[in-house]
C-alpha cells in the first residue's frame, strides 16, 4: 500500500506564500498528473513529497506512514527529473546502480535489478556509456532506470518529457505508460503538456496558485469542470467564455462551451464573421468575431470557408457549462 | 602544370592583398606591441639565462668565461641548494596535502550563495591580495620572540619564549604556516566556483539514492570538480616554486642559510653576489622543473577527459 | 531542513569562526599594533590598545618619504594597467577576430608565460634592463611586469571576445567598417567588464610586486612601497609600532580596494583559473 496523504500543507520561502492550505489524497496505485499554470506550485508540492523541501505546516503520509521530516531516502519514492540529472562521470550503469551500491547491495542482487531495469528500459547496449554520449530520449530512459531499481512505492516526475522533441515525446510517453501498468506502483507527475495529462492520468490534479482547484479524472475534468479556471485550462482549443446576456440568458454570470459543441447553420440563433480558419485536415478550427465576442469553432475538416464570410451558429444545449460570478460550476 | 601555377599565383596574390587588407593591416598593427614586450622581457631572458648558465660572469662586460656545465656543477654541489630544494619541496606538500584540503573543505562549507557565506568567502580571500611582503612582515612580528604573539603565548603558557623564525627546527614551518594563510583563499575560491557550477539536481538525485552528506561530497561533489581541483593543484605547485616575497621578511632565508627557497637560494647566491653564470643555472633548473610539471599537468588532464 | 541538522551547523559555524580568527587575528594586530607605544606591544601585543595613540600613524603621514613610494608604486600600477590593457586587449583581439597563418602558434607562444615562474629569468632581466639604460627608473618595472602578465591578460580577454556575438562583426563589415575600428568602436566598448577584471588584476600584482623592483631599483627616490617598506623595517629594527603603522597604511587602501573590486578579481582568478 503505498497512497500518498497531503494534510493541510502550507508552504513559505521567506515572506512568499507559495501554497497556503493544500490537501490532497493520491490513491495507491494511481497515476496523477499535477497540472497548473508555471509557477503555481507544482514542483514545490512534488519536491515536498520527495523530502527535497520541508513543508512549513502540515503532514506528509506515504503509505499511511507519517513521512513529514523523514529522510528523502527513506520514504520509498523514486525521483525523476526535468533535467534527468544524471551523473555525468559515471557510466549508465554506475548511474542506475549508484543508490544500490550505496546502500551495500550484494552484487549479484544489483546485477539482477540493472538487469531487470535494463530491459525494460531497452538498455541494454548503453550500459557501459557516459550520458554525454546518449541522446535525450536515452539519457530519460536512464533516469528512469535508476529510478526503477530501488523498487520504490512511489514514483515522481518533474516534467520528464519537456526536454524532448514531439516525436519523442509521444513514444516515451506511451512507454511510461506501459512501465506503470506494468509495475502498479503509485506514480505522481507534473506537466504542462494536455495530451500528456489526459491520456496518462487516472487523476489529474489542477492547481492555480497554490491552490487545488479541482481533482478527477480526465473526462470528468473535461465534461464536468468546476471552476472557471478548470474550464479554461484543461481541453485544446479551449473552451470559449462567455459573459453578459447570453450568459444571463441561461441563469448564470458566464457560461463556457466547448469549440466542439458549436453547431454551423441557417437556424443558429447568433452570427459572426469568419477571421481566419486554420486546416488542419481531419478538422477546421475557426476564429470568429461574433456578437458574443472572439469565438473558436472546430469543425469537421472537408468545411470550406472564406475570411470575412458571416456564419450562424448556435450552441448544443446540452454541452453548455454554467458559472456563477464565484467561479463555481452551476450543477 | 599551368594550372598549377596558377593556383601558386592566385595563393601568392591573395597573402599580398591579404596583407594589405584591413585584417592584415589589422594583425600588422596589434599584434606586434605584445609579441615585441613578450620576446624581449619573457622569451629572451630565458634564453639568455640558457646561454649565462654556462659562463662564469659577474655581470659586467661580456660574459667570456666559459665554463661549460660547471655552474650546474656547482650548483648540484651545493648543501644549501638542496636544502632549498628540499625546503620548496616541503611548501609543496604543505600547498597540496593541507592547504588544499582545507581549501576544499572551506569550499564545501560556503560554497551556496548566501550573505554570511558571501563574507566569509571576502574574508578568507582577503590574505590572497595583500601584499607577499607585507604579509610576511606582519607574521614575523606575530613569531618575533620579544614583543610578538607567539612570545605571549609562550609567556602564557609559563614557558620561555622561542624564537622561532630563529630557530632551525621551527622557522620553516612558520614559514609554510603563512604560506597557507596567504594563498588558502585563492584555491577555496576555485573550489567555490566551481561547486557553483555542479547542477543542484545532481546533489538532490544523490541524496534521494540514500547518500549521505559526506557521500554526495564523495561520489558526486569532489569527481564533478575535478577539473578545478587539477587546475589548484598546478597553480600550487607553481606557486611553491617560485616562492620567494614571504620569505624574505620572515626569515630571509636564515637561520643559517636553514630557511631558503629555491628563488631566495637564486637571489642570495646568484643576484646579490653578483654571480650572474650561478644564478642563472638555478634559473635553469627552476625553469626545468617548471616544465616537467606542466608536461606533467598536460598529461593527466589528457589522461582525465579521455 | 531534515539533512542539516543543528550540530553540524553549530559544527560549521565553529570551524568557520575559527578559520576567521585566523585570517583576521594577525591583521588586527597589526592595526592595533600601531596605536600602541613599544612598551605596550611588548606587553600585550594582541588586544585592543589601552590608549589610541596616533603619533605613529601621523608622522608616517606626515612623512614625504612615505607619499613618495605609495607615489612611485601608484604610477607604476597605473602605467601597468593602461599598458596591459592596450597590448593585451590588441594581441586578444587578433587571435580572437582574425584567421590568419601562424596564429594559433602565436598564441602558444605567448600563452606559454603562464607556466614560467618569473624568479627563472630575473637575472638575465636584470642584465636586460641594465642593457637597455632602463635601470633605476620606472619603465625598468613597468615593462617587464607588463611582459610577464600578458599571457593571463591574453587568455582572459580573448576568452571575452569569443563570446561576444559574431553577427555584430558581421553586420560592421558589411557596412565597410574595418578591423580596427571595429576593435576602438565597437569590442573595447563592449569589453567593460573584462577590462575592468584585466585592469584590477594588473594593478594588484603590480601594487603588490616585490622581486622585479627589488632587483631594478637602487634609488630610494624610486623606492615602491614595498621596497620602502622594507628599508624602513631596517631602520626601525625594534620599534614594531611604527613598522606596524606602515604596514597598516599600506594595506588599507588595498583591503579597501579589495573590497570594492572584489567582484572582478574572483572574475579574473576563476575565469583563468577554470579555463586556463
Ligand atoms: N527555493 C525557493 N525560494 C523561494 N521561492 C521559491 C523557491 N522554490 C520555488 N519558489 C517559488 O514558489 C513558486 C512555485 O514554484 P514551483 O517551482 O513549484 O512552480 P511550478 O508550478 O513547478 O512552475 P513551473 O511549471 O514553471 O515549473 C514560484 O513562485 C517560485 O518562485
Ligand atoms: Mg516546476
Amino acid at each position: 500500500m503505498a497512497n500518498v496523504e497531503l494534510s493541510n500543507i502550507n508552504k513559505t520561502f521567506g515572506a512568499v506564500e507559495t501554497i497556503p492550505d493544500l490537501t490532497l489524497s493520491v490513491p495507491d496505485g494511481s497515476f496523477t498528473v499535477l497540472v497548473g499554470p508555471s509557477g503555481c506550485g507544482k514542483s514545490t508540492l512534488l519536491r515536498m513529497v520527495a523530502g527535497l523541501e520541508e513543508p512549513s505546516r502540515g503532514k506528509i503520509s506515504i503509505g499511511g506512514r507519517d513521512v513529514t521530516h523523514e529522510e528523502p531516502s527513506k520514504r520509498g519514492i523514486s525521483m525523476v527529473f526535468q533535467s534527468y540529472a544524471l551523473f555525468p562521470h559515471m557510466t549508465v550503469e554506475q548511474n542506475i546502480d549508484f543508490g544500490l551500491r550505496l546502500s551495500k547491495t550484494p552484487p549479484e542482487e544489483r546485477q539482477k535489478r540493472v538487469d531487470a531495469a535494463a530491459e525494460i528500459l531497452h538498455l541494454k547496449p548503453l550500459l557501459k556509456r557516459k550520458p554525454a554520449a546518449l541522446s535525450g530520449g536515452q539519457r530519460q530512459r536512464v533516469a528512469i532506470g535508476r529510478s526503477i531499481v530501488r523498487n520504490p512505492d512511489v514514483f515522481l516526475f518533474d516534467e520528464p518529457l519537456s526536454n524532448l522533441d514531439a516525436a519523442l515525446r509521444n513514444q516515451m510517453r506511451v512507454e511510461l505508460a506501459d512501465l506503470h501498468e506494468r509495475l502498479k506502483s503509485t506514480m505522481i507527475y507534473v506537466t504542462h503538456d494536455q495530451v500528456e495529462a489526459m491520456t496518462l492520468a487516472d487523476q489529474i490534479v489542477v492547481m492555480n496558485a497554490g491552490r487545488i482547484e479541482q481533482v478527477g479524472a480526465p473526462m470528468e475534468l473535461y465534461n464536468r469542470p468546476q471552476t472557471l479556471f478548470v474550464a479554461g485550462f484543461i481541453g485544446s482549443p479551449r473552451m470559449n467564455l462567455i459573459t453578459g446576456e447570453a450568459a444571463a440568458k441561461e441563469g448564470a454570470k458566464t457560461i463556457g462551451v466547448r469549440p466542439e459543441h458549436i453547431e454551423l447553420g441557417e437556424r443558429g440563433a447568433w452570427k459572426g464573421r469568419l477571421r481566419f480558419a486554420e486546416h488542419l485536415g481531419n478538422e477546421t478550427i475557426a476564429y470568429i468575431d461574433s456578437e458574443l465576442g472572439e469565438l473558436i469553432i472546430r469543425i469537421n475538416g472537408d468545411h470550406k470557408m472564406k475570411p470575412g464570410e458571416v456564419l450562424q451558429f448556435q450552441f448544443l444545449q446540452e454541452h453548455i457549462h454554467r458559472f456563477d460570478e464565484s467561479g463555481r460550476r452551476i450543477q | 602544370m599551368t594550372s598549377a601555377a596558377s593556383i601558386h599565383n592566385r595563393k601568392s596574390r591573395s597573402i599580398f592583398a591579404d596583407l594589405m587588407s584591413s585584417k592584415g593591416q589589422a594583425v600588422l598593427l596589434l599584434l606586434p606591441p605584445a609579441l615585441l614586450l613578450f620576446t624581449l622581457f619573457v622569451a629572451l631572458p630565458l634564453f639568455d639565462a640558457a646561454y649565462y648558465s654556462l659562463f662564469k660572469w659577474n655581470g659586467y662586460g661580456t660574459p667570456t668565461d666559459f665554463v661549460g656545465l660547471d655552474n650546474f656543477r656547482q650548483v648540484l654541489n651545493h648543501g644549501i641548494f638542496w636544502e632549498s630544494v628540499r625546503n620548496t619541496l616541503i611548501v609543496l606538500a604543505v600547498s597540496l596535502f593541507i592547504q588544499l584540503p582545507l581549501a576544499l573543505g572551506l569550499a564545501l562549507m560556503i560554497y551556496e550563495k548566501t550573505p554570511a557565506n558571501t563574507l566569509f568567502r571576502l574574508v578568507f580571500f582577503l590574505p590572497y591580495i595583500l601584499a607577499e611582503i607585507a604579509s610576511g612582515l606582519i607574521w614575523s612580528f606575530v613569531f618575533d620572540g620579544n614583543s610578538g604573539v607567539a612570545s605571549a603565548i609562550f609567556k602564557s603558557l609559563g614557558m620561555d619564549p622561542v624564537f622561532i623564525l630563529a630557530d632551525r627546527h621551527w622557522a620553516f614551518l612558520a614559514i609554510t604556516l603563512v604560506v597557507v594563510w596567504k594563498y588558502f583563499g585563492f584555491h577555496m575560491m576555485i573550489f567555490v566556483a566551481a561547486l557553483q557550477s555542479v547542477p543542484k539536481e545532481l546533489l538532490e538525485a544523490a541524496r534521494l539514492e540514500g547518500a549521505k552528506r559526506w557521500e554526495v561530497v564523495r561520489f558526486v561533489q569532489v569527481p564533478l570538480i575535478g577539473a578545478a581541483i587539477g587546475v589548484s593543484a598546478f597553480f600550487a605547485v607553481v606557486g611553491s616554486l617560485q616562492l620567494f616575497d614571504v620569505v624574505i621578511p620572515l626569515t630571509n632565508g636564515g637561520p643559517s642559510n636553514s630557511t631558503h627557497t629555491i628563488v631566495t637560494y637564486l637571489y642570495s647566491f646568484g643576484l646579490t653576489r653578483n654571480r650572474i653564470g650561478f644564478g642563472s643555472a638555478v634559473g635553469v633548473l627552476l625553469f626545468l622543473a617548471a616544465v616537467g610539471v606542466s608536461i606533467f599537468y598536460q598529461y593527466q588532464t589528457n589522461r582525465r577527459s579521455k | 531542513m531534515t539533512y542539516a541538522r543543528l550540530v553540524p551547523q553549530l559544527a560549521r559555524l565553529a570551524i568557520l569562526l575559527i578559520v576567521v580568527t585566523f585570517v583576521l587575528g594577525p591583521l588586527t594586530v597589526a592595526v592595533f599594533g600601531g596605536f600602541k607605544t613599544n612598551g605596550e606591544l611588548l606587553a600585550s601585543p594582541f588586544g585592543l590598545p589601552s590608549h589610541w595613540n596616533t603619533e605613529f600613524y601621523s608622522a608616517l603621514l606626515n612623512d614625504p618619504g612615505f607619499w613618495k613610494y605609495l607615489g612611485n608604486s601608484l604610477i607604476i600600477s597605473l602605467s601597468t594597467v593602461v599598458l596591459t590593457l592596450i597590448v593585451a586587449a590588441a594581441a586578444a583581439y587578433v587571435f580572437a577576430q582574425i584567421r590568419f597563418f601562424g596564429s594559433r602558434m602565436m598564441m602558444s607562444y605567448l600563452l606559454a608565460g603562464l607556466v614560467f615562474p618569473f624568479a627563472t629569468a630575473i637575472l638575465p632581466l636584470f642584465i636586460k634592463v641594465r642593457d637597455f639604460g632602463l635601470l633605476d627608473s620606472y619603465w625598468a618595472v613597468i615593462l617587464p611586469q607588463t611582459a610577464f602578465g600578458l599571457s593571463l591578460s591574453i587568455l582572459l580577454f580573448k576568452t571575452f571576445f569569443e563570446q561576444l556575438p559574431k553577427e555584430l562583426f558581421e553586420a560592421a563589415y558589411v557596412e565597410g567598417c574595418g578591423y580596427i575600428r571595429f576593435f576602438w568602436r565597437f569590442t573595447l566598448p563592449l569589453s567593460t567588464p573584462i577590462l575592468a577584471t584585466v585592469g584590477v588584476f594588473a594593478f594588484v600584482q603590480s601594487w603588490n610586486n616585490f622581486l622585479l623592483p627589488l632587483v631594478v631599483i637602487n634609488s630610494r627616490d624610486l623606492f615602491t612601497w614595498p621596497l620602502g617598506m622594507m628599508q624602513f623595517r631596517g631602520e626601525f629594527l625594534v620599534e614594531w609600532n611604527r613598522v606596524l603603522a606602515f604596514i597598516t597604511l599600506t594595506i588599507l587602501p588595498a583591503v579597501v580596494f579589495f573590497v570594492a573590486a572584489q567582484k572582478y578579481i574572483v572574475a579574473g582568478l576563476t575565469g583563468g583559473a577554470v579555463k586556463g
